[in-house]
């Protein structure tokens, strides 16, 4: 869409600058209250101690979404990585010891070092295996290796924190709608 | 020389010698300045600004002073770095020219009057100090020819640096100084020609007795403060300095503490410029609504007021205190008990001030009676009342000045930098001649009205 901005040209108070400037001062006077009187309503955040509020779905770290038996959701299809952009992908198949299913990935790592979060990989998976909504942002490691996050990591995420309509969640282990999901698989309820 | 001596009174002598303590004054302004600026700076731009500096105290923790801990970190910063020259350049007036507005700055607060002039009995002897430490017939004459001494600093930067941006700096910097130096003079004239004399105490005696000039003389005001902000060389009119054209204009080549000692030297001419404009135009020292009779002759009741303006102040403070506490008790801080406990300690402070302060203001209220002696029909009193009223007098000056010092900030923060013929544009064919226009309107007006002479 275009949007075309018509500029009117100055008039004559305009171009005398002093009353402008005048406004603009007035502006600024009323940030710098703000700043001293309401400090706590300031739009920055001391950061490491105050962590900002990230939506859920901004594309933070992965996570591998699980079936309510523990195993990834993961069918190895390589949908995912074929469609990254940057080849970050790397996923080793085996035969799946679940009848109705073809395949399993043993091996799922992402090297979050050559990944560009742009979540290509969640559009292309065919069964919800993958996701971007951990809302973690920040992750250090101490050398290049240690980015390559393996799928004991990326499976390793608590249903707890995620909302309760997610029901894509809830049915892992230890989410609510597990015992419930366990009953329609027709595994046998511990 | 004991004639020299014998002709004052001991007294005398001492606050005479005592005075020469307010050359530091604009030096202290720097303190000031510095975390007002660099806060200031943070609010107006809606960041929080420089507030993790903290010295440690046993029992509180981190005090942090709400980012004044940052002065001490940011000059013992560039006193540790090393001070080195690049080649080629001339050694000694690389050296000399951090100097030069250091000095000037220390040199040209001696024409301020800070107080009133004292008259006070001493034993059956009328002793009389005048409130600046020199008494000048051309007090302000001389203070703007100091001030603009300090442009040699940048000049002589940007000749010794052997650099072409310091070398383009120092002469913008020559540039500006000569051309708003005029302004400067001519929009003051107006406000001279009304008082009819150059003393800074007359000026302000002017103002008391009438009223304060910013209202006698608004234009002036204008043409003076923007005339007063060139010559500083801060923004918008920081074009010797401009960083898109010259990297960092007569400081390139400088760095460690003589980097630090310009801009120092520029704190402190923006402490004293501040100083200056109150004198001149928002009465000085003058207290306003109380004339300085009134006020010596209820020195008790004064004080009372003056203590109950700080508990004022420090009730806002704790007021303050007491939101961000609850605030970060809410909040999701991992360091909110450090906070808590830094909060503390200023609670601590607070509530141990206000009872002191109002027993000293009740105290003083109650107890002193200033006691009077005739002289020449006009009540002199003691040496203490005298004392009293300059503290009161050196108080209203400095919350005058510090506005001012905020006025600086906030206009530096607001409007973007002048290109460098639009500076000279404003300077020469502006704010000249509205002061010139200014200056004879108000010379037929004093002439018609006041009937000067």
């Amino acid at each position: 869409m275009v949007r075309q901005i018509k500029q009117t040209p100055m008039n004559w108070v305009e171009r005398l600058y002093i009353f402008e400037a005048f406004r603009g001062l007035f502006t600024t006077l009323k940030h710098f209250l703000r700043g001293l009187f309401r400090y706590e309503t300031l739009p920055t955040v001391p950061y490491p101690e105050i962590k900002p509020e990230i939506p859920r779905d901004y594309r933070a770290k992965h996570r591998l979404m699980l079936r309510p038996d523990g195993t990834p959701r993961c069918v190895a299809c390589f949908m995912c990585a074929t469609a990254c952009p940057a080849h970050c992908i790397y996923i080793e198949a085996a035969p799946s010891v679940d009848g109705r299913i073809e395949k399993r990935a043993v091996r799922f790592d992402i090297d979050h070092l050559v990944c560009v979060f742009c979540g290509l990989c969640v559009e292309a998976c065919p069964v919800d295996a993958i996701r971007m909504d951990t809302q973690d942002t920040s992750y250090v490691h101490r050398n290049r290796e240690d980015f390559i996050t393996p799928m004991y990591d990326l499976t390793a995420w608590d249903p707890k924190q995620y909302p309760q309509n997610d029901t894509q969640s809830q049915v892992a282990p230890g989410g609510s709608k597990n015992q419930q999901a366990l009953e329609a698989w027709g595994l046998k309820v511990h | 020389m004991m004639e020299i001596i014998n002709s004052k009174h001991w007294i005398e002598w001492l606050l005479i010698v005592a005075k020469f303590a307010f050359a530091f004054v604009p030096v202290l302004f720097i303190l000031l300045l510095i975390p007002m600026e660099r806060r200031g700076a943070g609010f107006i731009q809606d960041r929080q600004g420089p507030n993790r500096s903290y010295f440690w105290l046993p029992y509180f923790g981190r005090i942090r002073l709400f980012g004044w801990v940052q002065n001490a970190c940011d000059g013992l910063k560039l006193f540790t770095k090393e001070i080195y020259a690049p080649s080629g350049v001339n050694k000694i007036l690389f050296a000399l020219a951090p100097a030069i507005p250091f000095v000037i700055v220390l040199i040209s607060p001696c024409v301020i009057p800070w107080f009133a002039p004292m008259v006070f009995t001493m034993g059956d002897q009328v002793v009389r100090v005048s409130g600046n430490t020199v008494d000048s017939e051309v007090g302000i004459l001389l203070l703007f020819g100091l001030s603009s001494l300090s442009a040699y600093g940048a000049v002589l930067a940007g000749w010794a640096s052997k650099s072409k941006y310091s070398l383009l700096g120092g002469l913008r910097t020559s540039a500006m100084t000569i051309s708003y130096e005029v302004c400067l003079g001519l929009s003051i004239m107006g406000m001279l020609l009304m008082v009819g004399s150059f003393r800074i105490d007359d000026i302000i005696a002017w103002q008391e007795a009438h009223v304060w000039g910013i209202v006698a003389q608004p234009i002036a005001f204008f043409c003076f403060l923007i005339s007063m902000i060139a010559e500083t060389g801060r923004a918008p009119f920081d074009v010797a300095e401009g960083e898109p054209e010259l990297v960092a204009g007569f400081h390139t080549e400088y760095g460690a503490m003589q980097f630090g000692l310009f801009y120092m030297g520029e704190y402190s001419h923006i402490g004293i410029n501040s100083i200056l404009v109150a004198c001149l135009f928002l009465g000085g020292y003058s207290v306003p609504f109380f004339s300085q009779t009134t006020i010596q002759a209820n020195m008790g009741y004064s004080l009372a007021v003056l203590c109950g303006v700080f508990i004022l102040l420090i009730l806002t403070f704790l007021h303050m205190i007491y939101r961000y506490s609850r605030w970060y008790k809410t909040s999701a801080a991992t360091n909110k008990t450090v906070i808590l406990r830094e909060y503390s300690l200023y609670k601590l402070l607070g509530w141990v001030a206000i009872p002191a302060l109002a027993v000293i203001g009740i105290a003083s209220a109650l107890f002193i009676h200033p006691e009077f002696t005739l002289v020449d029909g006009k009540a002199v009193y003691g040496l203490g009342i005298a004392l009293g009223t300059a503290l009161i007098q050196i108080l209203v000056l400095l919350v005058k000045a510090c506005f001012f010092c905020f006025v600086w900030i906030w206009v530096r923060w607001t409007l973007p930098r002048f290109r460098y013929d639009h500076v000279m544009n404003l300077g020469w064919k502006v704010i000249l001649n509205i002061a010139l226009v200014n200056l004879v309107i108000t010379a037929v007006v004093a002439k018609l009205v006041l009937g000067g002479n």
